[in-house]
């Protein structure tokens, strides 16, 4: 499976497990509600409500421990004998993108890039991220409008972020950190080829 | 649970001031419901606001928003404990509510007058580079914020000792007695919850304080500099500490007060206790999730993080949720407005902590950092929890403790309709969080990729319609209040 198609169908998986996890609380509430129409002893009805508690607190710790086994393996972090096919320089300022291929030689005021840059696709391309004032955000969308990966910009630190476009077409740069005035309009275009 | 033995003078003092925190709250509470109305209105290209207007607008109706949130959820801890457990010193509690007032119309002075514009979090250096706003209005902002930040500690610092001398030694407080063999005085949960949630609270605005003075020095002398990751770290751990003390607040209430609809006590014992110290501890670290998408940020910290984030639901639900529903099952109760605001405000937090927990999963918030799936749970827990459990509250203060078990039609209308206008707007929030639809954008408009632009406008739209409800709700609800509160005057009169 490509990495897109894992990252949508993780986004989905938010939605549907936020919906299903809503459905069963308000289900919850609604029982709990109903079952007040009948009187029964405090002692016995709290015996019930624990007996079920001691099955949900180890369900639960399970359902959590397996969630971490499994979350923990998908980072997005660079792993530490990871190699790249070409290096991108990013550099984030208010309010554009200055992006070119190759590393980085000078500080991030005095680089100079380009709103747009061009990758191969089908490579592992290494980003080097940072910012020449404040805190950005390295968005990059899809041409369908999916949020495909991240990394914040932050002046003073490089973060690193790998990532691999298996289809060619045109890819968005969008900032996804807050960043003055015109931070909505700070956008660029990473055309893959 | 009444412990304190107190003259009806002294109730009624204390009252005084807790009627006043709350009306306060009512008038400032619909104002920041606006400025979020203008925001989303502007998304959807229904009004047009100047851009440095639009973070104007988002700064104040954070800042406000958690500032009177926390107060009022605070006051109501004050007003509990001071009638029943232990007395407080009335002048400390006026000094708080004097400074945090003096703190609030500065920082509306800085952002709406001033235009200062950085966010809630003021991320640093943004305060200082490329700002459209002048350094007073960032020095305006910043004293404000300290202010406040010192009342509150006063506030807390007078609680906690005042609750240590009553309960002999500040480990009582948290139950460690409950643990040890041997007979001990009990203690009132909502006295465990109060500590728990207030310890927090005090290394927050520590931290908090530290930064923000931090700030207040480079406007004096620009050529200092202080690191961006520490700042970030020092600001999300007293944002998120900020936020969960509030909420911890309100559950101290309902702990407190469910019991008179229920008739069951809800005493503290071992599991609450393991339980409850377990939360404080969670909530120092999960704060770590935040910065997830800083890949500079040690490893280790980001495994933390998750793993914190994903344990802090084991106490808040298998024994807080659990409590209450051990509460209400089967116990032939009255619906009357208070327990179904505690209900629903319970309801809130468990689908917004979900959805926080499936966003706490960095594999999953790679793809929804910053983007409205963000707002959509904390305004999840905040509108459909916090602020559900302060007008549960404020009509128990209003209609007293006889008055709050009557029937209540017109406030349960504005309650279902407050819901729905609610649940609506979240849901768009939570539609556009799937769709990529970023946060902190004063509009979309300038997104190319895909369908972001169309869909977050036109979402921005339903959910500005469904912000038109909330404010009808609001109207309603306080219709239902001063009724509740003229009855009472006239009654004691």
């Amino acid at each position: 499976m490509s990495s897109i198609t894992i990252l949508m169908t993780l986004q989905n998986l938010a939605g549907v497990l936020t919906l299903a996890g809503a459905i069963i609380v308000v289900a919850v509430v609604i029982f709990v509600i109903s079952s007040t129409s009948r009187e029964e002893d405090k002692d016995a009805a709290k015996h019930k409500v624990y007996s079920v508690r001691t099955r949900y607190f180890f369900g639960l710790c399970l359902v959590l421990i397996v969630g971490l086994f499994i979350s923990l393996r998908l980072l997005p972090y660079p792993r530490a004998n990871a190699v790249a096919d070409e290096t991108v320089s990013i550099v984030g300022v208010q309010w554009f993108w200055k992006m070119a291929n190759g590393e980085r030689t000078t500080g991030p005021v005095e680089f100079v890039g380009t709103n747009e840059v061009t990758v191969p696709a089908k490579k592992n391309l290494k980003f080097v991220v940072t910012s020449a004032d404040v805190n950005h955000s390295f968005g990059i969308y899809n041409s369908k409008g999916v949020l495909v990966t991240q990394t914040q910009a932050m002046p003073q630190y490089n973060n690193v972020l790998y990532h691999q476009f298996d289809e060619p077409g045109e890819y968005y740069v969008v900032c996804m950190e807050y960043c003055g005035q015109t931070h909505s309009y700070m956008v660029g275009k990473i055309h893959v080829q | 649970m009444s412990t304190l033995e107190i003259s009806q003078v002294e109730k009624k003092k204390e009252r005084k001031l807790a009627i006043i925190w709350a009306v306060t709250f009512m008038i400032v509470f619909p104002l920041l419901v606006i400025l979020g109305l203008y925001m989303r209105l502007n998304q959807g290209k229904v009004v047009e606001l100047d851009y440095t207007k639009f973070y104007a607008f988002m700064t104040m109706h954070g800042l406000g928003m958690a500032g009177v949130l926390f107060s009022v959820a605070f006051a109501g801890l004050w007003y509990l404990i001071s009638t029943r457990i232990t007395r407080l010193n009335l002048g400390v509690g006026y000094f708080v509510y004097v400074t945090v007032l003096i703190g609030f119309l500065a920082l509306a002075y800085g952002t709406l007058i001033g235009n200062f514009a950085a966010g809630w979090y003021m991320l640093y250096p943004l305060p200082f580079k490329g700002a459209s706003w002048a350094t007073w209005s960032t020095q305006v902002s910043a004293v404000a914020l300290i202010l406040m930040g010192i009342a509150w500690l006063v506030g807390i610092l007078h609680l906690l000792y005042a609750l240590t001398k009553r309960y002999g030694g500040f480990f009582n407080l948290l139950g460690w007695q409950y643990l040890r063999k041997g007979t001990h005085e009990k203690l009132p949960s909502v006295v465990l919850i109060a500590t728990v949630a207030l310890i927090p609270g005090i290394f927050a605005f520590l931290a908090g304080a530290v930064m923000l003075i931090m700030y207040l020095l480079q406007t004096f002398e620009p050529s200092l500099a202080f690191n961006p990751l520490l700042m970030k770290n020092l600001t999300f751990f007293f944002g998120h500490m900020l936020v969960n003390v509030t909420l911890y607040c309100g559950v101290g209430w309902v702990y407190a007060l469910m019991p008179e609809f229920t008739k069951r006590e809800w005493k503290v014992d071992k599991v609450v206790v393991y339980s409850w110290n377990a939360t404080f501890f969670f909530i120092v670290f999960a704060y770590l999730h935040h910065l997830y998408m800083d890949f500079a940020q040690p490893r280790s910290m980001q495994y933390i993080g998750q793993i914190f984030s994903y344990m802090s639901a084991v106490p808040a639900t298998a024994v807080t949720m659990f409590g209450i529903i051990a509460q209400v099952y089967h116990s032939k109760m009255k619906w009357s407005i208070f327990p179904l605001m505690s209900l629903f405000g319970m309801m809130g937090w468990a689908i917004g902590g979900f959805a926080a927990l499936v966003d706490t999963t960095i594999a999953i918030n790679v793809g929804l950092h910053n983007t409205l799936w963000v707002p959509a749970h904390f305004h999840t827990y905040m509108l459909m929890g916090v602020v559900l459990f302060i007008f549960g509250y404020l009509f128990y203060l209003f209609s007293g403790e006889e008055g709050i078990h009557l029937k209540n039609v017109t406030g349960k209308a504005g309650f279902w309709l407050f819901v729905i206008g609610a649940y609506g707007f979240l849901l768009m929030f939570y539609l556009s969080g799937i769709n990529g639809v970023p946060r902190r954008f004063a509009d979309y408009q300038g997104i190319e990729a895909g369908h972001v632009k169309e869909t977050g406008t036109h979402l921005a739209r339903y959910a500005a319609m469904f912000i038109y409800l909330i404010l009808l709700g609001l109207l309603v609800m306080y219709w239902s209040l001063f009724a509740k509160l003229t009855r009472r005057q006239k009654a004691s009169a």
